[in-house]
């Protein structure tokens, strides 16, 4: 496990991110907060963070793997353990909540989807999502 | 037409650009002032025919040798492109095609070239452009399809569903990209003059041509109308729909 994301270097990303987030979803940047959640808050649809992703590979020149996430949170649990025809366990859920440690935990629904998991994400989740692109990139 | 079709200075991608109806649709988009990159698999000659043709007019086209079979090469197309022009704005998935034989005779060489080609290519070029289009909130997508997707001859079910799957590909994309305002629309050619499709309208003659309605094969060039006509700005509500362009094919 790589050491834990500092509030420095998710403050170092976020004017980028935000204004990232705010182009995408076509919004005034002064509408885009830390913990802004993406759909909930700022109305994102499916489409919506497909686009933040390229941006945010373009701004950063990062790559950020499809999926990585999920990965990332079910770290050394089976596939199993983590989820059952797509639906997190228990297990699953309480790894997600400690990875997605910025979402407000009750925000987290037991037997969530795993397609529902982005439905999560705030902008700090983007934020965190470049740090570790660029500790990958060794930038 | 109606004057300014929008096009002048736009960005087009055209897969299969070098001969036929691709051919066409290169040089039509480029008379139109578009800025054309069109990418071929083989025939070095006739792409470069098709580049130096359009620079003696002033046109502005680029040929990029490339198999739409390559995941990686689509992509590295795409990205030369925008490095040179800045974004995409048309794509026209073109390059198909075809390899018919009764089914049981269906090697299954003929059966993955085609559907890799038709299908898997068009998946890998779209793959590509529709990251530059979604960033931009606009863009056309038009695929060359086939009346084979609706009325195959015999001989012809791994191209008629190939076609069948462009179809479906067609208005599913349209669904999901229509909300950053980027339309996808199909062409469906009949019988067109073109080396592709000779052996069919040597071997079916004065049979085929009963089927059409306006008596006559159409030209890569008619079809390029339709193709040009859904990029432009007068098709900007037109989306998830399939253009029959075959003379009215199989309607007596």
């Amino acid at each position: 496990m790589s050491a834990a994301i500092t509030r420095a270097e998710v403050e170092a990303v976020y004017p980028r991110v935000a204004n990232a987030v705010a182009q995408a979803l076509a919004r005034d940047p002064a509408e885009v907060s830390l913990n802004s959640r993406l759909f909930a808050d700022l109305e994102a649809e499916s489409i919506d963070l497909l686009d933040i992703v390229f941006r945010l590979e373009r701004e950063f020149k990062i790559q950020i793997p499809r999926g990585r996430i999920i990965e990332d949170a079910r770290g050394d649990l089976s596939e199993a353990e983590f989820e059952n025809n797509g639906v997190l366990t228990a297990a699953g859920l309480a790894r997600l909540r400690d990875y997605l440690s910025e979402v407000p935990a009750d925000n987290f629904r037991p037997r969530m989807n795993i397609a529902d998991v982005p439905t999560l994400f705030t902008v700090e989740t983007m934020c965190k999502m470049v740090v570790r692109a660029m500790r990958a990139a060794g930038a | 037409m109606l004057g300014d079709s929008g096009l002048a200075g736009k960005t087009v991608i055209v897969t299969g650009g070098s001969r036929g109806i691709g051919r066409a649709i290169v040089e039509l988009f480029a008379a139109e002032g578009a800025a054309v990159t069109f990418l071929y698999r083989a025939g070095r000659g006739a792409a470069a025919d098709v580049v130096q043709q359009a620079a003696a007019r002033g046109h502005l086209v680029v040929a990029e040798q490339a198999d739409v079979r390559d995941p990686a090469a689509c992509a590295a197309v795409v990205e030369r492109c925008v490095a040179r022009h800045g974004s995409v704005d048309v794509l026209v998935n073109n390059s198909a095609v075809i390899r018919d034989n009764l089914l049981p005779w269906l090697e299954p060489r003929e059966l993955s070239e085609v559907l890799e080609t038709n299908v898997t290519g068009v998946f890998n070029i779209t793959r590509a452009v529709v990251p530059h289009m979604i960033t931009r909130r606009a863009g056309k997508i038009i695929n060359i399809s086939s009346v084979a997707g609706a009325m195959a001859g015999r001989g012809q079910t791994n191209y008629a569903a190939s076609k069948g799957a462009i179809n479906a590909f067609t208005r599913a994309l349209a669904v999901e990209l229509a909300p950053r305002k980027i339309t996808v629309n199909a062409v469906a050619p009949g019988l067109v003059e073109t080396s592709m499709s000779e052996q069919i309208r040597d071997r079916a003659g004065d049979r085929a041509l009963s089927r059409i309605l306006l008596r006559r094969y159409g030209q890569p060039a008619e079809v390029a109308y339709a193709v040009v006509f859904l990029a432009s700005r007068f098709a900007d509500y037109i989306t998830g729909q399939i253009v029959y362009v075959d003379g009215g094919f199989k309607m007596e």
